[in-house]
């Protein structure tokens, strides 16, 4: 994996797998760009700028930069926050808070990754990779009364 | 398990089976402690389904780890540091406000009222457990009682809250995580607020009044954990 050390605001754990920067393959909301909407595709997605709306890349990674503002609930395989999010997040593999992440905002994902020094407001559930795929958003809180979830494990890291 | 309705909230070293203070067979750097609260904690809200735990510390992987893996969900809440913020942004509020508009009445008891519009947001009787760590030893007298009744609330009947109090001024900030299901780890943390008061065991007991019981454990490194039944 790339590693831009510029992406990483301090010395993150040596058990910690550090945060993917931007790639070639990822279309990307630089700081600066505001965007209202639905963001839908199959692309990777970086986000430096603000975001409100919703975003639904079931496939895909989301990224959240350092100075990334994001209203808006969103779907990927793989998230991952550096900045500031209000909304639910839900990924069918995993989601990671980074060291300056500020979440206010369910997380639903089969493991979750919490960096120390991450701010987070809000529920925190896991689910079996097959169970958190598919399906039309929902929020943590309403997935947490299906049958079908069942907390499996997160990632013990960080710390 | 046996509790007895409002168990004297002892100071004494010889609080039920309690000895707890860093352990002597951890690093000495390391500042974990035994925490027979917590024990009693988890057997407790074992005792009935699964279900939801509340953690108004700051995020810690190794706590919603150590709770996910047991089955229940995980919610949480930096209570302190949203209050806090909440505070300073009531302040500058205030102070871009023009001179003359003094038709609002700002008191700790509003103040403390508003803030609880926005935070301890949850259904009714919505969590098996709730974790405060030593929240109240830093919360404003009028907004810790209102905190207390919200918890009140918040939890299922036979429902537990584990909190912490010092017997004496902290000589620095801490956050705390859960080691394992009875030892906790006190990590140094910038300061995000000053110690408000010490309190004294009568006062605990009458603020969680409405609880059925109590229970405390008093360890050699001054941390009181009391735990709260309701």
């Amino acid at each position: 994996m790339d590693i831009s050390p510029a992406s990483i605001s301090a010395p993150v754990p040596v058990s910690t797998p550090p945060l993917a920067p931007l790639t070639r393959s990822e279309s990307a909301i630089t700081s600066g760009l505001r965007i209202h909407g639905e963001i839908s595709g199959t692309s990777d997605l970086y986000i430096d700028g603000e975001a409100h709306g919703k975003i639904r890349l079931e496939t895909s990674r989301v990224t959240i930069g350092p100075n990334g503002r994001v209203q808006a609930d969103i779907e990927g395989r793989e998230i991952v926050v550096q900045g500031s999010v209000k909304g639910n997040l839900k990924a069918s593999e995993r989601i990671r808070l980074g060291n300056s992440s500020r979440v206010r905002g369910s997380l639903l994902a089969p493991a979750v990754a919490i960096d120390e020094g991450a701010r987070l407001r809000g529920k925190v559930e896991t689910v079996r990779a097959s169970e958190s795929q598919g399906g039309s958003a929902r929020t943590a809180e309403k997935d947490s009364e299906s049958k079908n979830v069942r907390p499996v494990g997160v990632h013990a890291e960080s710390e | 398990m046996s509790w007895m309705v409002k168990t004297r909230f002892s100071a004494s070293p010889a609080a039920p089976a309690s000895k707890p203070g860093p352990m002597s067979t951890m690093a000495a750097s390391s500042n974990t402690r035994v925490s027979n609260g917590l024990k009693e904690f988890i057997s407790l809200i074992g005792e009935t389904n699964q279900g939801r735990v509340l953690d108004l510390g700051q995020v810690s992987q190794a706590t919603i780890t150590f709770f996910i893996e047991r089955g229940y969900r995980v919610s949480t809440e930096d209570m302190l540091r949203s209050w806090k913020e909440y505070l300073s942004k009531e302040e500058e509020r205030l102070r871009l406000m023009p001179l003359g508009e003094d038709g609002e009445r700002v008191s700790q008891a509003s103040l403390a009222e508003k803030f609880l519009e926005s935070s301890l947001q949850y259904p009714e009787e919505n969590f098996i457990g709730v974790i405060t760590w030593d929240l109240f030893d830093y919360l404003d007298a009028e907004l810790m009682p209102r905190v207390i009744e919200r918890l009140y609330t918040l939890l299922r009947p036979g429902g537990a809250v584990l909190s912490m109090f010092h017997s004496r001024p902290p000589e620095r900030f801490h956050r705390y995580r859960i080691v394992d299901g009875q030892s906790i780890e006190l990590l140094s943390a910038p300061t995000l607020a000053v110690h408000a008061r010490v309190f004294r065991n009568r006062e605990i007991l009458d603020t969680f009044g409405r609880f059925r019981s109590s229970k405390a454990f008093v360890g050699r490194d001054q941390l009181r954990e009391g735990l709260f039944l309701k």
